[in-house]
């Protein structure tokens, strides 16, 4: 039986991982939801958001912070391109796996791009006040991985927000949930979906630049995310942003305890454990509610 | 398929004409004095392009400093020393192919090893049944001594798991009183990196220092919060981290982060990287780590090696480069004993005197056990006022060891 100190400070850790998850598979989901599409390539444009808060800091000694001011617009920009331009191309019915194919090939070239401008080595951001922390009941809180956990916290209400309260959020919604009935009512559904990819992938830039604070990043990191966030969506519930968002935090926190008896290679197993669990067990996922249950 | 076999030797051919060119060019204008005798070929197969090519270049820059330096000395054994070089494309059967071909039909005096223990096993082997003598830059895996080779000798101060050998003897020393009693163990999973930690942890086990956290992790991780939660959490007085670069600084930083402070705190490869004090913030004081070679090493050939390297190359030598040039000293050592330096009988009293003795090189003295491996053990390195210094041993060190360790 692990120390309470231990233990304490593991569930802080593992929530203030799980907050970073929470983010990343938010935007995965949002695509699902929105096309039915799985995007392999989010976390790549997630790795050449943090290259591009390395790179800024690197060059021009900014914040890394700072640069989510260029990122986020750019990484929006980018999503509806990406959708208007490439995946609202394919065909219907094949979409699902053609859209796997493309944002597959898409993945493949913004690695290769990273590999290409900025070598495969390994690199981190060198703050300043990178290893400052402060102690909260006996347990240490790094001030990089509070500010990452700050930085998801306020996209995720932020996203909430837009999604329930403004006019394009019921529209987006009401995308998500029926695209034929949204477009009996006057809803322009091509258009909603394009802002519905790039508010996706903004969100990718967010926490992009929050991985960068306190993590070493290179070209192929990628595919280590892919996995995991895969697993939290459909645990969530495909298109459920707040399952998304709650399966995160309850993953993230079992990962880190788990390290605590099983080690680090094994703890990683608890995403493909709870995805075979949801797949075999209730297979519209466990946070989804309703919506999830339509497909 | 029957082209490409006819091809190929033409290929080869064409290739070593090529070498043996280039190596009767590079040798023009010194010679004179040795005209009358023959020149000492040495055979090399080395992985010039494919995986290992970046290491195999500074394995090069080695062999050609450490030719370069005899030749200027007026050669061995009053022979002009040239070094016939193939690529083997970091490939196993090419470089079998190669070593057959260097032995056998070129005729060869001397042959020195490739890099990478994949590498040195299939040619180590077809040296040993030529009865040739085989010294090596860079085979440091057990396998390599389970062979059962008896004609191979590892061209540096220490395998993997003898890299914290002076660390241990040091800690061991320690009066009860100042002795720390629990240790923390943190590796890669990864055979070198695990080798370097498990080495010092079977001595440390063996004398009664208990082991509170012994961690591995695979090779992409990035976050080490949980890992660092678990050291400081078992208060474990040592820590040892069996590191290739980046986990090292992720680790040292993670535990930063929660304020824990060891007494000793030791990392493989990492601490020595020239971008490490910037990674980690410049909060080094006082982490340590093993390495086998070192510009600033006292060895007596040692200056001369980094002053003559950095004119030939216009840089100074790093590990790699030190190993080839090691092995060329060592097979130097042994032909001057011994006097000779063709195929034949003259092999094995090669071999026999390597065995028997003691070789001065720019990673200090070298011996050897019966399966080639060296008894030595590496350098300790201190983080020292912001620069990076030979602690241990007692003999090479350029400032004295600090315990306990300052905060980080």
């Amino acid at each position: 039986m692990p120390s309470g100190p231990l233990l304490f400070q593991s569930i802080v850790l593992g929530l203030l991982l799980g907050g970073l998850y929470a983010l990343l598979a938010a935007g995965l989901t949002l695509y699902f939801g929105i096309m039915r599409v799985v995007m392999i390539a989010h976390s790549a444009f997630l790795i050449l958001a943090a290259y591009l808060a390395w790179w800024s800091h690197d060059r021009f000694g900014l914040d890394p912070l700072v640069s989510m001011v260029v990122t986020v617009p750019l990484f929006f920009g980018a999503g509806v391109l990406l959708q208007r331009g490439l995946l609202a191309r394919l065909r219907p019915l094949t979409l699902t796996m053609m859209s796997v194919l493309l944002t597959f090939a898409i993945a493949l070239i913004i690695e290769g791009l990273l590999g290409y401008a900025f070598t495969g080595t390994q690199r981190r951001i060198r703050l300043g006040y990178g290893t400052a922390g402060f102690e909260v009941f006996g347990a240490r809180i790094a001030v990089v991985k509070l500010i990452a956990f700050g930085l998801a916290a306020l996209a995720l209400a932020a996203l909430y927000v837009l999604m329930k309260r403004t006019t394009f959020g019921w529209a987006l919604r009401a995308t998500i949930q029926h695209r034929d009935a949204a477009r009996l009512v006057g809803i322009d559904t091509e258009r909603v979906a394009g802002y519905g990819f790039g508010l996706g992938l903004a969100t990718a830039a967010i926490g992009g630049t929050a991985l960068a604070l306190d993590s070493t990043i290179y070209p192929s990191l990628h595919w280590h995310w892919i996995g995991p966030l895969m697993a939290i969506i459909v645990v969530g519930g495909l298109g459920s942003v707040p399952g998304a968002a709650a399966a995160a935090m309850v993953l993230g926190l079992l990962q880190s305890l788990l390290q605590i008896p099983m080690g680090a290679t094994w703890a990683q197993t608890v995403f493909y454990l709870a995805l075979f669990a949801t797949l075999a067990v209730r297979p519209q996922g466990f946070f989804g509610g309703r919506l999830a249950q339509r497909f | 398929m029957l082209s490409s076999v006819r091809r190929t030797p033409w290929a080869a051919a064409l290739g070593t004409t090529m070498i043996i060119a280039l190596a009767a060019c590079g040798g023009g204008g010194e010679g004179s004095e040795n005209a009358g005798k023959e020149p000492i070929t040495v055979g090399i197969s080395l992985p010039l392009t494919g995986d290992f090519a970046e290491p195999g270049k500074g394995v090069q820059e080695g062999y050609e400093a450490w030719a370069k330096a005899v030749n200027d000395k007026g050669g061995l054994l009053g022979r002009r020393v040239e070094l016939k070089i193939l690529d083997d494309q970091s490939n196993a059967d090419r470089v079998v192919a190669d070593y057959e071909q260097l032995i056998g039909s070129d005729k060869v005096d001397l042959v020195v090893g490739p890099f990478s223990t994949r590498l040195v096993v299939p040619s180590g082997r077809v040296a040993q049944e030529y009865g040739m003598l085989f010294v090596e830059p860079a085979g440091a895996a057990a396998q390599v001594f389970q062979q059962g080779f008896k004609n191979l000798f590892y061209a540096a101060p220490a395998v993997a798991d003898d890299h914290y050998n002076h660390l241990a003897e040091y800690i061991l020393a320690l009066p009860a009183g100042k002795r720390p009693r629990t240790a923390a163990y943190a590796a890669m999973d990864d055979p070198f990196a695990q080798g370097t930690a498990y080495g010092l942890k079977s001595k440390l086990e063996k004398a009664g220092i208990r082991t509170v956290v012994n961690e591995v992790y695979p090779p992409n991780t990035t976050d080490f919060g949980s890992i660092a939660a678990k050291i400081k959490a078992s208060g474990a007085e040592i820590l040892v981290g069996g590191s290739q670069y980046q986990d090292g600084v992720n680790l040292i930083v993670a535990l930063q982060q929660l304020a824990y402070q060891p007494k000793l705190a030791a990392f493989s490869t990492a601490p020595t990287n020239p971008e490490f004090a910037k990674a980690v913030g410049n909060k080094t004081e006082g982490i340590l780590s093993p390495t086998g070679y070192s510009q600033d090493a006292p060895y007596p050939s040692n200056k001369d090696f980094v002053t003559k390297f950095k004119a030939q190359f216009g840089k100074v030598p790093e590990e790699d480069q030190a190993n080839g040039y090691t092995t060329g000293q060592v097979v130097a050592a042994a032909v001057e004993a011994v006097g000779c330096a063709e195929q034949g009988d003259c092999q094995q009293k090669l071999i026999d005197w390597l065995h028997a003795n003691k070789v001065e090189t720019v990673v200090g003295p070298l011996s050897w056990d019966a399966t080639g491996k060296p008894r030595g053990a590496h350098m300790i390195q201190q983080w020292v006022g912001g620069d990076i210094k030979i602690v241990l041993p007692a003999e090479a060190k350029e400032a004295d060891f600090i315990f306990p360790k300052p905060a980080w």
